[in-house]
């Protein structure tokens, strides 16, 4: 087995070098598509450093909780990151890889970001606030359960153990309610993520924004930490998805070409989900705010119909 | 006597001698007398603390008596009794030393000693309901706190709502011990003993135990009997309030808890009843607090909440004993004392806090506060810790009950039954539902209490609460960080010392990992580069400065999550116009408005309310038309069913 610690390394190395860039590679499908060019690919790298080197304006109403949130929320993403093996699976370490608190790490990030987007008394930052927490104390639920029917079909409630058993499982003997999941997971990770159909990340129309409204009164580097941090559950959610649903390649022992391979392959199948999100989006207008528990609910029958066909099985 | 004996007597006469002296002295106003008591009390629930503690290590039932006055009480406490001693006793140090504070705020003296001498009875009522070895001392001092805490509820007596709230808890707390009384001679009636102890041969449990629950459930203010709870805890004082939400309510699952598990035998229907009844308690109890604005309703409706989240644990535990399940049975036997005391500590923690922006603002209405982070720090860091705690985030310890729940339900598919698979599932998606709710509650009370700008002038001029009601609170929040984040290492032991292994998330070293990237995140931001930092106004469409009246309210906050789930508060809109002409065409005047409608109360409590008023209102007026034959006639028959019913039974 691989040392947490080599793992540890590994993975938030690659997490954090590699997150921005699915930004940009997103946005640049979604532009071609439109027939326009698009940004650069290191879009999100340039706006990351720039952000870093900008003043920080914090409002005279706001108190510490609007420094303390940012931090925060990025030392929940890092710390995420140690929960989901992007290339290699480690040997298990306390209570990492566990689902569920996984989830409650993201829901804690979200508390303080919300709490954040309240702070400073503007109508914008309390707006994103209470859309952001409408949309997921219905979205949340729903993951909870994707996941419960991940660990009915798996008997593991953790990520470590599902990935290894997943990629060491023959393809053709995968549960076929997979496929299922994987529509439900797509739609959580859709919703999460603040993307269209559910929320529009490029608009700055404010009242059609959800998640930007409530990062509306940050600035500077604190700006540069969200952004990091949304990159980052992005790519997380992501490798959760690939890893599951695209097996292949995971690596269980060290070694240095394995590596490299398992990164390349990792690269390969995140481009093309990457690409598959941007189509996805730029085939789908925003729903109106009150249309998504709908929406919503589409995943949450369909990991319950999953779990029925456990129980039936 | 052995030295468990002393301390066990000493504690109580601690507790004893601030209540008699509280009433003796009541009418004097001499300022030591009550914080004497408290000082008294303080270290009684220390003694008794460390009674409860050595009984939980040692494991062995301590069996007593007290005698009092002329009649002996005898205690037996064994490590369940004891876990709810230890919750008492904890909460209530925590709480006393924040009345220290809270006293001072009550200008009469009277009323301060009344508080104090009120206090003790109740501490100590409860702490005796939990020790009885008897149904009689059970239900005597069951009947103790009730009346005790009927008193507390009633202490600003002059006040409207406090008459209604108190009438209204009163006879709740009196239907609950009508139903216990019955279930309580049915047990005499079948074993022919008082002795709470493991009974055999029911006939027929099934009525005995819906008694149980009803008796029970309606203290524990489980849904459809929760009413009292929203009335009485804003109506009482802070402290009151913290000990009636924080242990008073536990004190009546114990008694469930305890005679179900004594029974010879629990039906799997049992357990699926009170797994039902729990999520719908869980669920409802959030989705009402979304809507409230009265900061001590709000939280009374999460108290129903969290009643319904340890009721999911003790129905779980009952389904899974049922199937042999034993492992995954203790699991949630666990959560949900767990959970008990977890709730016990951030709802009193929470109270307490709340107790204190309530003597700051002189409002309850969270729409009047705001911007209180500045004003009153400390508080604010303890409502905070109880916000994450009570909404389940890690590494608090709220987060790890729920999670051992969770990590039950998604092992329920060992269960071969698949309607019992389908139940469960569905409980699962609205308990998950509950918990994010509870998230989206906190952000919404913590944001407009402590956030952004004051709404009201007494806001704008709130000072910090004293020095020992931040200490009280510090108590009880040190407590759910530590049992948060130490709770794999205090499961170990109690793994050791019950051979109950429960599997839990190390949330030790997750703790570290997350506050050193916390902590070394924040300092680079605060002291990298700090002279690219600058206060000032952020953007404010043009508007020239921004003001209390322009932020998001508590209403304006929750508006969408109440628009998604308008199906379950059962809003009513009311729109009324006039018109100057008949064509309806020139409007004169006009309102509308949205009510919420009171749905348990209007549909379940108001019919049996008027059933019981017409019943009585015919032998009132049977009783009062005093006409001579027909009282004879009435005589007659009463006289001849009776030779009948006596005829049938001889």
């Amino acid at each position: 087995m691989i040392s947490f610690g080599i793992y540890a390394v590994l993975n938030i190395t690659l997490v954090i070098l590699a997150a921005p860039l699915y930004l940009s590679l997103i946005k640049k499908v979604k532009a071609r598509i439109q027939r326009r060019r698009g940004p650069p690919l290191l879009q999100p790298y340039y706006t990351l450093c720039k952000l870093l080197k900008k003043e920080v304006v914090y409002s005279s109403t706001s108190s510490w909780i609007m420094r303390f949130a940012p931090s925060l929320n990025l030392a929940c993403m890092l710390t995420a990151t140690l929960f989901v093996p992007l290339v290699a699976v480690p040997a298990a370490f306390g209570g990492f890889g566990n689902i569920i608190l996984f989830l409650y790490l993201l829901a804690l990030a979200k508390f303080f970001m919300a709490l954040g987007g309240l702070d400073a008394g503007s109508t914008f930052g309390g707006m994103g606030s209470s859309r952001e927490m409408s949309i997921s104390s219905i979205i949340e639920p729903v993951a909870i359960i994707v996941f419960a029917a991940l660990a009915f079909v798996f008997h593991s409630m953790n990520f470590f153990e599902i990935f290894a058993m997943v990629s060491q499982t023959p393809l053709t003997q995968l549960n076929p309610s997979l496929l299922l999941m994987a529509i439900s997971l797509f739609i959580v990770l859709i919703t999460e993520t603040a993307r269209i159909p559910v929320d529009n990340p490029e608009t700055h129309l404010e009242l059609t924004m959800i998640h930007e409204a409530m990062l509306l009164e940050q600035s500077g580097r604190t700006l540069a930490m969200y952004e990091l941090s949304a990159a980052i559950k992005q790519l997380l959610l992501m490798a959760i998805l690939i890893n599951i649903f695209m097996p292949g390649g995971i690596l269980l022992q060290l070694t240095v070409s394995g590596v490299l391979i398992a990164v390349a392959l990792f690269f390969l199948k995140s481009v093309a989900l990457a690409i598959f999100i941007g189509i996805f989006e730029s085939y789908f207008a925003k729903l109106r705010l009150f249309r998504l528990p709908s929406f919503l609910l589409i995943a949450f029958f369909l990991s319950l119909l999953i779990i029925l066909l456990e129980v039936l099985a | 006597m052995d030295i468990l004996g002393v301390l066990l007597g000493t504690g109580i006469l601690f507790f004893c001698i601030p209540g008699v002296l509280g009433l003796l002295l009541a009418k004097k106003s001499v300022k030591v007398v009550p914080f004497l008591c408290l000082s008294l009390m303080i270290t009684g629930s220390l003694l008794l603390l460390f009674f409860s503690g050595s009984v939980l290590w040692s494991g062995e039932v301590s069996h007593s008596s007290i005698t009092m006055v002329w009649f002996e009480i005898p205690l037996f406490i064994d490590r369940l009794a004891a876990f709810f001693i230890l919750c008492i006793t904890i909460i209530s140090i925590g709480v006393l030393i924040y009345s220290f504070g809270y006293l001072k705020h009550i200008p009469s003296a009277l009323k301060r000693n009344f508080l104090v001498a009120l206090m003790s009875f109740f501490i100590l009522s409860m702490i005796f309901v939990v020790a009885s070895e008897q149904m009689l001392s059970f239900l005597f001092f069951w009947e103790i706190m009730a009346l005790a805490s009927f008193f507390l509820v009633m202490f600003n007596y002059e006040e409207d709502d406090t008459k209604k709230a108190g009438l209204f808890y009163l006879v709740m707390t009196q239907l609950s011990t009508l139903f216990l009384l019955a279930a309580f001679l049915m047990i005499y009636n079948e074993t022919g003993s008082l002795t709470i102890t493991a009974w055999t041969g029911f006939t027929n449990p099934t009525i005995l135990f819906l008694f149980l629950l009803l008796g029970f459930g309606t203290k524990a203010g489980v849904i459809p009997f929760h009413k009292w709870l929203p009335y009485a805890h804003p109506a009482s004082p802070s402290p009151v309030s913290a000990l009636m939400s924080g242990i008073m309510i536990k004190v009546a699952l114990y008694g469930l808890l305890r005679f179900i598990l004594l029974l010879p035998s629990q039906p799997l229907w049992w357990g699926l009843v009170i797994l039902v009844l729990g999520t719908i308690s869980a669920l409802l109890g959030v989705i009402y607090a979304l809507k409230e604005h009265d900061i001590k309703c709000l939280l009374a409706y999460h108290s129903i909440e969290n009643i319904g989240i340890i009721l999911i644990g003790i129905g779980l535990y009952l389904v899974f004993l049922f199937y042999g399940f034993e492992e995954l049975a203790w699991v949630s036997f666990a959560a949900a004392l767990f959970h008990t005391l977890n709730h016990a500590l951030f709802k009193s923690l929470l109270f307490m806090s709340a107790g204190s922006v309530v003597t700051a603002t002189q409002t309850k209405n969270i729409d009047k506060m705001g911007g209180l982070i500045k004003r009153m720090p400390f508080t604010a860091v303890f409502f905070l810790i109880g916000a994450v705690s009570i909404a389940g985030l890690p590494p608090f310890n709220g987060f790890v009950s729920e999670f051992m729940l969770f990590s039950v339900f998604f092992q329920s598919n060992v269960i071969a039954s698949p309607i019992i698979k389908v139940i469960l599932f569905l409980c699962l998606s609205l308990f998950a539902m509950t918990s994010t709710l509870a998230v989206a509650c906190f952000v919404k009370v913590f944001g407009t209490v402590f956030l952004a700008h004051p709404r009201s002038s007494e806001a704008a001029e709130a000072k910090e609460a004293s020095f020992s009601m931040a200490i009280g609170q510090a108590v009880l929040a040190f407590f759910c960080i530590v049992l948060g984040v130490f709770s794999f290492q205090i499961f170990g032991i109690v793994a050791q010392k019950t051979g109950v292994a429960i599997v839990l998330p190390d949330l030790l070293g997750f703790s570290i990992i997350l506050g050193v990237l916390v902590i070394a995140l924040f300092l680079a931001v605060r002291f990298l580069n700090p002279k690219n930092v600058r206060i000032s106004e952020t953007w404010g469409c043009g508007i020239s400065s921004q003001n209390a009246t322009m932020e998001y309210t508590a209403s304006g906050f929750s508006e969408p999550i109440i628009t998604i789930f308008s199906s379950i508060y059962r809003t009513k809109k009311t729109n009324q116009r006039t018109f100057h002409d008949e064509f309806g065409a020139v409007f004169k005047e006009g309102y509308a408005e949205i009510t919420l409608l009171k749905f348990f109360e209007k549909y379940l409590y108001m019919p049996i309310v008027r059933v019981i008023q017409s019943i009585s209102s015919v032998l009132y007026n049977l009783q009062n038309e005093v006409e001579l034959d027909r009282d004879i006639l009435f005589g007659f028959l009463t006289i001849v069913i009776l030779l009948v019913i006596v005829g049938v039974a001889v």
